[in-house]
């Protein structure tokens, strides 16, 4: 059992469980815990069959999350299990956004816990070096964790109409992970263009959703605080 | 929903398992001991990546493709070495054939290498300088993120 990766989720379902309680919405927290648990299973499918194993020939491979998870899959999973679960009320996508967003914050930020918080090299005050070496590297998992607690704050308060803060979430989320990929160090070509495409079909979206919102009249989100 | 499964585990059936590379295979591996990884570190013009595993090992199989994929990208600056312990020698060359692990791997029956250089339990992964001394171990599987990492430290 790999307890830090299991303190890592957790503080990403603590955060997800306070701003569930803030905003009243703590019933949904079945609905997002399901929500994560799709993500990952997805994710980790994706990336066992892109490295070449089958996960039918080996299942219990698919247990083996370290092994790796396709953020890509992870992200498509979780958002059509989210749409299948909320499916007929549109509003819901909007009052789960802020602790979506705070989960994966949770996520980030937990990497305290596992010491895999570094990145690219650079000589910045508040980095640090691994262990046994002299080399300062940015904090580049709590950068990302910072700018989606704000991102998830911001959300909180945000009175918009429905479906935007749901298109909103998925923008800051892709956006800070856009911003934050150049300082993680990557075998592959990195994940940019996928983050950079949700984010601009996210705020398309979301910019949309906001016109027509205008145009129609107020339907706020029953989480406006 | 069912439509969906079928198709999907179609999908899922039509994956290969079979050699992902072209790589040769070596038909038989050499042997070595705790003091012959640290002649072969030595020998190293460069720093090192040293894999312990197993082919029964369920984790050294998912961790596998991510080594494969990093001996291509750094095999000029970083010399990854494979440490086969406490396995058959005919099940470790499938194994090596399976994910197409083109590096050189050596035989441990009995676990000489782990013994020597610390760390329990497989799989392990040293990562050695340039100057044949193991500056971290990562025991368990090992996630692409940490290995890049841990590459970027050893090349940087």
């Amino acid at each position: 059992m790999e307890f830090t990766l299991l303190a890592s989720a957790l503080t990403g379902v603590a955060m997800m469980w306070g701003v569930l309680r803030i905003t009243n919405h703590a019933a949904d927290f079945d609905r997002l815990v399901g929500v994560a648990a799709v993500g990952l299973v997805s994710g980790r499918l994706v990336a066992m069959v892109a490295a070449g194993v089958n996960p039918l020939v080996h299942p219990i491979d698919v247990l083996v999350v370290r092994g790796g998870v396709d953020t890509v899959g992870a992200a498509a999973g979780a958002l059509a299990f989210l749409a299948w679960s909320v499916r007929g009320n549109r509003v819901r996508l909007d009052d789960l956004a802020p602790a979506a967003v705070a989960g994966m914050a949770g996520w980030h930020g937990g990497c305290v816990w596992r010491n895999a918080c570094l990145g690219a090299a650079g000589e910045v005050p508040w980095g640090w070096a691994l262990s046994g070496s002299s080399t300062v590297r940015h904090p580049v998992e709590l950068y990302a964790a910072g700018l989606m607690a704000l991102g998830a704050i911001a959300l909180v308060r945000l009175p918009v109409g429905w479906g935007v803060r749901a298109t909103l979430a998925v923008a800051l989320v892709a956006g800070a992970r856009l911003i934050t990929e150049p300082l993680r160090p990557s075998l592959g070509g990195g994940t940019g263009w996928w983050y950079a495409g949700a984010m601009a079909a996210a705020l398309v979206a979301a910019g949309y959703l906001t016109v027509r919102h205008m145009r129609m009249g107020p339907t706020t989100s029953s989480s406006t605080a | 929903m069912r439509r969906a499964l079928a198709v999907g585990a179609i999908v899922l059936a039509g994956c290969s398992t079979a050699s992902l590379s072209g790589a040769e295979t070596p038909d038989a591996l050499p042997t070595i001991d705790g003091s012959g990884i640290h002649s072969l570190l030595a020998a190293a013009d460069r720093p090192a990546v040293v894999n312990v595993w197993a082919s029964w090992c369920l984790p050294c199989r998912s961790e596998a493709p991510l080594l494969a994929a990093a001996n291509r990208k750094f095999e000029d600056e970083v010399a990854f070495i494979g440490i086969a312990v406490q396995d058959d020698e005919d099940r470790a060359l499938e194994f090596i054939a399976e994910f197409g692990l083109d590096f050189d791997h050596y035989f441990d029956r009995n676990r000489a290498v782990p013994a020597e250089l610390g760390g329990i339990g497989v799989p392990i992964t040293y990562f050695v300088g340039a100057d044949g001394m193991v500056v971290n171990t990562h025991s368990g599987i090992i996630d692409e993120r940490t290995l890049a990492l841990m590459l970027d430290e050893l090349t940087g």
